[in-house]
């Protein structure tokens, strides 16, 4: 269900000149994407985690915000949580530069 | 681990929102980790030696080191990922703060006005301008920086420099993100047992993270904090309210206290604050801080370690904050000798100290202990960098 905005919104976005650290125009952007993206994806898991804890039947919306993780859960979840980064990033730490 | 805000002002994340502040510390550990891991790596098995066949020298400074960095992949890779994620930092829990900002804000004025049982007090000053080298700037890339104010009595800023904090400290800092202040405390607590401060001053102590500590280990003193900023302010004085902490916050400019007949300080503290101010405000505020102490009392401050102690690329990691993370004052303090710092400011060269001090949190009273009866101050990879074996750098002078 669409929520009402806040009363109050903060300034979101940092001021300045922003740094640069690609020659290629678009590469500094992109990496921000992939990290936004990273982001999301890692929400919708944890979500999806508490759907599947919470079994096949009667899943109300309400129960996956409410669902509390048991601290088994919670601690497999954050293993995977490194291990999806690892995933994603894994081209960083191959090989040398050049 | 991640860790979060526990005291009274907390404010609930939604599923997605605490998703989101779990993803952003872990990403923050593996670049901070794994790829600055790699990035040092690189450094010494293939930048270094070039440089050393090329000059026929090692490196001399952090600048050196930086400019051969600037074109390697592992350099660019953690710049550009550590740059978003400290943005992200903020976005995580900005949603957060906008939905509960009403009630917090609330809450807030509700301690203020009535206290909240410890006897502390918040003032404020109108007059107190907001200084350039916080107006100018996003510092720590934190959107709106210290002082922006989003209606009358806003804690805003606090809420999110406490809740953004959280974030970024990735469960290092203690679970009130006081590990600074409580190592150091309780370190000068042992190593000076002669010490009975009366009145302790925090300078430039934003939501007063690193002020607590200081009333915990010696509570029969008074404890004064500073700060130009508002928002910062309200928010520390609820917080040490609800913590359980007696601290007088006060509107000021760190360079130019009003503390007129009032009596002087045996300890003079601040923690993270210089390298935020420009080379002619850090000469201020030393002499502020000698005219302010009793004789023989205790001027400290907190900080990453000064380049005259780090190797040519810890320099240039350190100094790599100076750049990008919207501290541009950060280079030219870390280039400062600390005991230049202190006799410019009035302070006699035989009265200078320095310390290394062990995280409390991270690892035990015992370890901090053994520091105690030690007089090295050997900086290594472990100082001042976010590692689970953390140690802190201080120094200072007695008057």
């Amino acid at each position: 269900m669409p929520k009402d905005p806040p009363e109050t919104r903060l300034r979101d976005l940092t001021r300045g000149k922003q740094p640069r650290f690609f020659d290629v125009q678009g590469v500094d952007e992109l990496v921000s994407i992939t990290m936004g993206l990273a982001q999301e994806l890692w929400a919708v898991k944890e979500r999806l985690a508490a759907v599947e804890a919470l079994g096949k039947a009667g899943i109300s919306t309400a129960a996956v915000e409410a669902y509390e993780f048991s601290e088994e859960e919670r601690a497999a979840l954050d293993r995977e949580r490194r291990e999806f980064i690892d995933r994603i990033y894994f081209v960083l730490r191959e090989g040398d530069d050049g | 681990m991640t860790d979060f805000v526990r005291h009274d002002l907390r404010i609930k994340p939604t599923r997605d929102e605490l998703s989101r502040q779990r993803f952003v510390s872990e990403i923050r550990r593996h670049i901070l980790g794994d790829l600055a891991n790699g990035m040092r790596a690189t450094y010494h098995k293939k930048v270094e030696p070039a440089l050393v066949r090329e000059n026929g020298r090692e490196p001399a400074d952090g600048v050196e080191v930086h400019r051969a960095m600037r074109s390697e992949s592992s350099y660019r890779f953690y710049s550009a990922m550590r740059v978003n994620c400290q943005k992200l930092v903020w976005r995580s829990v900005i949603p957060t703060i906008e939905r509960n900002l009403e009630d917090l804000n609330r809450r807030v004025a509700g301690v203020d006005a009535n206290g909240g049982g410890q006897g502390g007090s918040v003032t404020l000053d109108p007059d107190v301008e907001t200084p350039p080298y916080v107006a100018n700037h996003d510092v720590h890339l934190m959107p709106g920086c210290y002082h922006t104010e989003y209606g009358d009595d806003d804690v805003a800023a606090g809420a999110l420099y406490d809740n953004g904090g959280a974030v970024f400290s990735m469960g290092l800092f203690g679970s009130e993100r006081d590990d600074i202040g409580s190592s150091i405390a309780r370190f000068i607590s042992l190593k000076f047992p002669e010490l009975r401060p009366r009145r302790i001053l925090d300078m430039g102590c934003s939501i007063g993270s690193n002020t607590l500590p200081w009333a915990r280990t010696f509570p029969e003193a008074e404890v004064h904090a500073v700060d130009v900023a508002a928002p910062m302010l309200r928010y520390a004085h609820a917080r040490a309210e609800v913590l359980g902490a007696r601290v007088h916050y006060r509107q000021m400019d760190a360079s130019q206290c009003d503390f007129d007949g009032e009596p002087g300080f045996d300890i003079v503290w601040s923690s993270m604050f210089l390298h935020e101010l420009p080379p002619k405000k850090v000469r201020a505020v030393f002499r502020e801080a000698h005219r302010l102490l009793r004789p023989g009392g205790l001027m400290l401050h907190m900080e990453l370690p000064p380049n005259c102690h780090t190797v040519p690329y810890e320099s240039f990691y350190f100094d790599w904050d100076s750049y990008y993370n919207q501290e541009p004052y950060y280079k030219a303090f870390r280039d400062m000798r600390p005991i230049d710092c202190c006799t410019a400011g009035g302070f006699d060269e035989s009265n200078f100290v320095e310390f290394i001090v062990p995280s409390l949190a991270r690892n035990g009273e015992e370890e901090l202990r053994s520091y105690v009866s030690k007089d090295d101050v050997t900086v290594d990879e472990n100082t001042g960098r976010l590692v689970p074996s953390i140690r802190w750098y201080c120094f200072g002078a007695w008057k």
